[in-house]
C-alpha cells in the first residue's frame, strides 16, 4: 500500500526545529495542521476527512487512546452525515484495530471494498488466529507491493512464528525502502529489530539497534519506554526507573505504569510497585467499564502475575478469547487456568497454542510450567530447555511484548 | 522476572505504527509541468502533499551567447519544497548529459512495430554501454550548494557555490560555466486542469488516494471536446473551480460513461475540455540552471552536434542518516553506469534513492501513465511496445474528436464518430492504428528554428519519446523537439502528435504549433474559442542568464 509508505514523506516532516527533538517537532507540526482546519460540523467532506486523519495521526504518535476515541466519534459522524469517502472506512478500521474491534474492522474493510486491501485482511487474519491465511495474505501483499510496511508486517508474523533471523532480514529490506523524510518510520524498524535481539537475550545488539533508532528520531516516548526495559533487562534498575517515570509524565499510560509496578517488584520493593499497579488497575477496569475491550488482555496478566488471582484472570482472558481467538489468547486463558490450579484444561490449550507455530520463550516458559504441574515432567524439561535456547536471559526483566 | 500478557498488543502497534504514516495530509496544489512524476510523490494526489523530489521540467536550448564558442544551457527545474530559494538538505539533484552525432534517419522507410522495435533495442544497446557525464547537485543546511562536474572529458571535480545567485565555476580545464541554484518563476505555462479533464483524470478533480489505483484514469474515452452526459468531468457552471483547486469526493456509482455523442450547447458549439488559462501563473519553482560550453561537453563539438539531457532527483535514504545496510539497486543498465563510475562520486550515491526522472514533457502522463514502475529516466527503452498501446489508446480517445473539429488526424480509427475508450494488451493490432502518427515528421510552423541553414531531418514522435531525454540540437535554436526553449508551448505543441501532418489547412501544412493558432479556433464551433494552453508565460524571460524569471 503505496499510500503508507509515501505518507510520511507526504507529512512535509523537514526535521526539528532548533532545540526541539524530532518528536516533539512532529507532534507541534501535526498540532498546527490541525489547529488549521476548523471542527468537523462546519468542513466540507474533503476538509472534514483531512481533519480527523491528522488527528488520528496526532493520537497515534503520542498514544492517546482518548484523543483517538474522539477521532472515532467524528469519524462516525462524517460518515453519518456524509457517506464518506473510502479513505475513511479504512481509517476507522485501522482504528478500531486498536480498539480490538474486529468485527468492527471486518465490517469497515467490507465497506472500503477495496480488494488491495490485503495487508490490512491479512492482519485481521492474524488476529483471528488464522495464521495460514495471514502468511498468505502478507506474502501477496509484499508480491504486490513491496513497500517498507507490508515488509515490516511479513517480518513480524516471521518473528511471532519462529524465525526471528528471517524476521530480522524482512526489518531490514524494510528499512531499505525508506528515505532520510521517513524517519520515525526507519526509527520504528529498528526498535522492532532490537525487540527481536531482546526476545533473545541479545541485550548489546538490541542496544545497539534501539541507539541508532534514538539517533534517527530523538524524543520518542516509545523508545524509551523500550529503553527502559532494556535498562532493567541489563540490570541498571535505577536508570530503568527513571526512564520510565520520565515516559510517564510525558505520555501517561496504565501499560506503563504497570511496567514500572513490574520493576519495582521485580526489585523487591513491593511498596513502590503498589500504586502504580493500583493506578494501571483502576484504568484498565475503567476502561472495561466504559465497555471497551481493549485492555482485556491487559486485566488478564494482571490478574494472573500482579494478583495472581486465578479465577479473575479466567474471567478477562474468556472475553478476551471471544473477541480475538487467536494463540496468544488461548496462551494467556491456559496461564489464567494454571493460576487457577485447572491444570488439565489449561493444558489443552497451551497445546494447541504450541501447535499454532506460534515459537517465543513466553509461551514455552508457560507451556513448561503448565506441563510440569499437570504431571508431564519430561515435556515440562523439554520446553524450559527451549525456552533457555530461545532466550538465555529469559529470567532478566521483561515486558513481555 | 515479571510477566505480562501483551502479546497481542505488538500487531496493534505495528497497526498504529503503520497508520500513523498513512493519514491524508494537505492537499497539495503544486503540479508538474512534465507528469513524470512516480505517483509515490505526486502531489496530485489527496494524501501526496508537494515534494522537493517532484521534478517539473527539464529545458535544454543552444546559448544565443557565442562568445568563447558554442553553449548549452540546461534547466531542470523542480517543487519550491520547503519554499522557493531554500532547498531540501536530504535531496540531491542530477543534470545527465552526453553528446552524440545527429543521426538522420534512425528509423526504416516503411513504418513496421519490428522496425520501431529494432531502433529500441539499438538503443538500449546504447544505454547499455553508455557512461553519461554529470551535474550533480546538494544544497545544504547553510544554502551553500555543492556542485560536482563527473565524468565529462575534463575530469570530474567539485565546487561550493552560494545559491540564489549566479555564479561562474571555473573548470580545470578552463571552462567557465554559469550556475545559477535557487528559486525563480515557474517557466511552465499551461492549463493542467484542461489537459486532465481531456483525459479524465481524476485525482485533479476528486480526492483520490494514492492507493486507489483504480481510480485515476478512468474508463471514459479521452477526448478534445466535452463528451454529452460526462458528468464527472465536464464543465459545470454551478462549480467552475471544480478541477481548478476545488476536488469533490469521488461519486458511488460506476465511474465510466455510456454516451454517444459530443457535447453542444443550443447553438451548436461543442465545449472545449481547454479553457486556455495558466494554472501556473503565479508560481515559483526551485532550480538548478546551468550554461556549458560545448567543447567541455564533448571532445568533438564539430560532429557531436546532439547534447541530450535528462534530470534526476534523489533522496537520502533513512540508513544512511543513520547508517545501516548497503543499496540495492535493480535497474541493470544503471549497475553498468556505477561500474563506470568514478569511485567517490560512485560511493556517494549508495546513500540516495532515485525518486524522480525528466526528460520530455509530457512522457509519462500522456505515454506511461505515471507509473512508479515507469519512471525509467532515460532509460525507458523497455517501455517502446507499450507507448504502441498507449498511443493507440489515446488515439481512439483523441482521433475522433480531432476529426470533429475539422481536422485531420494521423490517428487510424475507422471513421470512429465518436471518441473511443478502447486498449490493447499486444501491440501488434495496436500498431497499425499508429503507424502514421510514430513515423511521420513533425512539421516546424517556420524556418526559424534551424539557425544553421544545415538540413536537418524532421523529428518523429517515437525517436523523440524513446529514449526519454530532452535532445538538444545545437544547430538549431532548440525549440521542442529539437530542444525545449523557455517559451515553447509543449502542452499544445504535443497534441500536435495526434495531427495528421500530410494535411494542409489554408494551403499550409498542419505543423506544431497549429492548435496554438488563435484563427483556427475563430473558424470553429466550439466555446470557449482559445487555443488549448496559454501562449506565453505569466512572467517574461530574461534575455541572459539564467533566462528563467525572478520568482513572484
Amino acid at each position: 500500500m503505496r499510500v503508507v509508505t509515501t505518507a510520511f514523506l507526504l507529512l512535509g516532516f523537514a526535521g526539528p526545529a532548533r532545540g526541539l527533538t524530532d518528536y516533539d517537532a512532529e507532534v507541534r507540526q501535526l498540532e498546527e495542521a490541525v489547529a488549521a482546519i476548523q471542527p468537523a460540523k462546519d468542513l466540507d467532506p474533503a476538509s472534514g476527512a483531512r481533519w480527523v486523519h491528522l488527528r488520528y495521526r496526532r493520537a497515534t504518535l503520542t498514544g492517546s487512546l482518548a484523543e483517538l476515541e474522539a477521532v472515532r466519534i467524528d469519524i462516525d459522524e462524517i460518515l453519518r452525515r456524509q457517506g464518506g469517502p473510502v479513505d475513511l472506512f479504512r481509517l476507522r478500521a485501522q482504528l478500531m484495530f486498536k480498539f480490538h474491534r474486529l468485527k468492527d474492522v471486518e465490517a469497515d474493510l467490507a465497506r472500503a471494498g477495496d480488494p488491495r486491501d490485503v495487508a490490512l485482511r491479512a492482519d485481521l487474519d492474524f488476529q483471528y488466529g488464522r495464521l495460514d491465511d495471514a502468511r498468505r495474505g502478507y506474502e501477496d501483499a509484499v508480491r504486490r507491493d513491496q513497500t517498507w510496511d507490508n515488509l515490516a508486517r511479513l517480518a513480524f508474523y516471521r518473528a511471532k512464528t519462529g524465525d526471528p533471523d528471517g524476521a530480522d532480514r524482512l526489518y531490514a529490506a524494510a528499512e531499505d525502502q525508506l528515505s532520510a523524510k521517513e524517519m520515525r518510520s526507519f526509527a520504528w524498524l529498528e526498535l522492532q529489530r532490537g525487540l527481536l535481539d531482546l526476545g533473545r537475550g541479545r541485550h548489546e545488539e538490541a542496544a545497539a539497534h534501539y541507539e541508532r533508532a534514538g539517533r534517527a528520531y530523538s524524543g520518542y516516548w516509545l523508545m524509551d519506554e523500550y529503553n527502559a526495559e532494556l535498562l532493567a533487562a541489563t540490570g541498571k534498575f535505577d536508570a530503568a526507573v527513571a526512564l520510565y517515570e520520565s515516559v510517564l509524565k510525558s505520555t501517561p499510560r496504565p501499560e506503563t505504569e504497570q511496567a514500572l509496578g513490574d520493576l519495582y517488584a521485580y526489585m523487591g520493593r513491593a511498596e513502590q510497585a503498589k500504586p502504580w499497579h493500583d493506578k494501571a488497575l483502576a484504568a484498565y477496569l475503567a476502561s472495561a467499564r466504559r465497555g471497551e475491550v481493549h485492555y482485556y488482555h491487559h486485566l488478564v496478566g494482571y490478574y494472573a502475575d500482579v494478583l495472581e488471582d486465578g479465577p479473575e484472570a479466567v474471567k478477562w482472558a474468556r472475553k478476551d478469547l471471544e473477541l480475538r481467538p487467536n494463540p496468544a489468547t488461548r496462551e494467556a486463558l491456559a496461564w489464567a487456568l494454571y493460576r487457577e490450579g485447572r491444570f488439565d484444561e489449561a493444558l489443552a490449550l497451551v497445546i494447541q497454542a504450541l501447535a499454532s507455530g506460534v515459537s517465543d520463550a513466553h509461551l514455552t516458559y508457560h507451556a513448561a510450567m503448565i506441563h510440569l504441574a499437570a504431571g508431564r515432567v519430561e515435556q515440562g524439561k523439554q520446553l524450559l530447555a527451549r525456552t533457555a535456547a530461545l532466550n538465555p536471559r529469559y529470567n532478566s526483566f521483561h515486558v513481555h511484548h | 522476572m515479571t510477566r505480562r500478557h501483551l502479546t497481542a498488543c505488538r500487531p496493534l502497534i505495528l497497526i498504529c505504527s503503520l497508520a500513523m504514516l498513512g493519514g491524508l495530509s494537505p492537499t497539495g496544489d503544486s503540479w508538474a509541468a512534465d507528469h513524470n512524476d512516480p505517483n509515490a510523490i505526486n502531489s496530485i494526489f489527496a494524501d501526496i502533499p508537494p515534494s522537493a523530489a517532484d521534478l517539473y521540467d527539464m529545458f535544454g536550448f543552444p546559448s544565443e551567447d557565442k562568445t568563447g564558442g558554442e553553449k548549452v544551457v540546461l534547466a531542470l527545474t523542480f517543487a519550491s519544497v520547503p519554499k522557493t530559494g531554500v532547498f531540501d538538505s536530504d535531496l540531491l539533484y542530477k543534470i545527465r548529459i552526453y553528446a552524440t552525432p545527429r543521426v538522420d534517419n534512425p528509423f526504416a522507410a516503411e513504418p513496421s512495430l519490428g522496425a520501431l522495435l529494432e531502433y529500441a533495442d539499438e538503443v538500449a544497446k546504447k544505454y547499455l554501454t553508455l557512461q553519461s557525464s554529470e551535474i550533480r547537485v546538494r544544497v545544504g543546511a547553510d544554502g551553500r550548494a555543492k556542485v560536482s562536474l563527473i565524468n565529462f572529458p575534463g575530469g570530474s571535480f567539485t565546487n561550493f557555490v552560494d545559491t540564489n545567485q549566479v555564479v561562474t565555476i571555473d573548470t580545470p580545464d578552463g571552462h567557465k560555466i554559469k550556475a545559477y541554484i535557487g528559486g525563480r518563476d515557474d517557466a511552465f505555462f499551461n492549463d493542467l486542469p484542461g489537459f486532465f479533464r481531456s483525459i479524465n483524470y481524476a485525482p485533479q478533480f476528486y480526492n483520490v488516494p494514492l492507493a486507489m489505483d483504480g481510480a485515476r484514469e478512468l474508463k471514459i474515452p479521452k477526448t478534445l471536446i466535452e463528451l454529452e452526459g460526462n458528468t464527472l468531468f465536464n464543465f459545470d457552471p454551478s462549480r467552475p473551480k471544480h478541477g481548478q483547486g476545488v476536488k469533490l469526493d469521488l461519486p458511488k456509482g460506476p465511474l465510466s460513461w455510456t454516451g454517444n455523442a459530443y457535447k453542444k450547447d443550443d447553438k451548436g458549439n461543442f465545449r472545449f475540455v481547454y479553457s486556455g488559462v495558466d494554472a501556473q501563473a503565479g508560481r515559483n519553482i526551485n532550480a538548478v540552471v546551468v550554461e556549458l560550453p560545448l567543447a567541455y561537453i564533448t571532445r568533438a563539438p564539430e560532429t557531436d552536434r546532439i547534447v541530450n539531457a535528462w534530470g534526476e532527483s534523489w533522496v537520502k535514504k533513512a540508513s544512511h542518516k543513520a547508517p545501516t545496510i548497503p543499496d540495492r539497486r535493480a535497474n541493470p543498465l544503471d549497475r553498468v553506469e556505477k561500474l563506470l563510475a568514478a569511485p567517490e562520486f560512485e560511493e556517494e550515491m549508495a546513500a540516495y534513492k532515485l525518486v524522480d526522472t525528466d526528460g520530455q514533457p509530457f512522457a509519462d502522463a500522456a505515454l506511461n501513465e505515471r507509473e512508479d514502475d515507469r519512471q525509467l529516466g532515460a532509460n525507458n527503452v523497455l517501455l517502446a511496445r507499450h507507448f504502441v498501446t498507449r498511443l493507440a489508446h489515446l488515439g481512439w480517445g483523441f482521433g475522433p474528436s480531432i476529426r470533429a473539429l475539422g481536422l485531420r488526424s494521423a490517428f487510424e480509427d475507422d471513421g470512429a464518430p465518436v471518441s473511443v475508450h478502447r486498449t490493447y494488451v499486444f501491440a501488434t493490432p495496436a500498431f497499425p492504428r499508429v503507424a502514421k502518427l510514430i513515423w511521420q515528421e513533425l512539421n516546424m510552423p517556420d524556418d526559424s528554428w534551424n539557425t544553421s541553414g544545415k538540413k536537418i531531418p524532421l523529428r518523429r514522435p517515437f525517436e523523440i519519446f524513446v529514449p526519454n531525454v530532452n535532445a538538444i540540437d545545437m544547430d538549431t535554436n532548440g525549440s521542442w523537439p529539437f530542444g525545449r526553449r523557455l517559451e515553447d508551448q509543449v502542452a499544445t505543441r504535443f497534441l500536435s502528435l495526434f495531427l495528421d501532418h500530410t494535411a494542409s489547412v489554408n494551403g499550409k501544412r498542419y505543423h506544431i504549433e497549429l492548435l496554438g493558432d488563435q484563427s483556427l479556433w475563430d473558424g470553429v464551433k466550439i466555446e470557449p474559442k482559445t487555443p488549448p494552453n496559454p501562449l506565453k508565460n505569466d512572467k517574461e524571460f530574461l534575455k541572459d542568464f539564467p533566462y528563467l524569471a525572478e520568482p513572484w
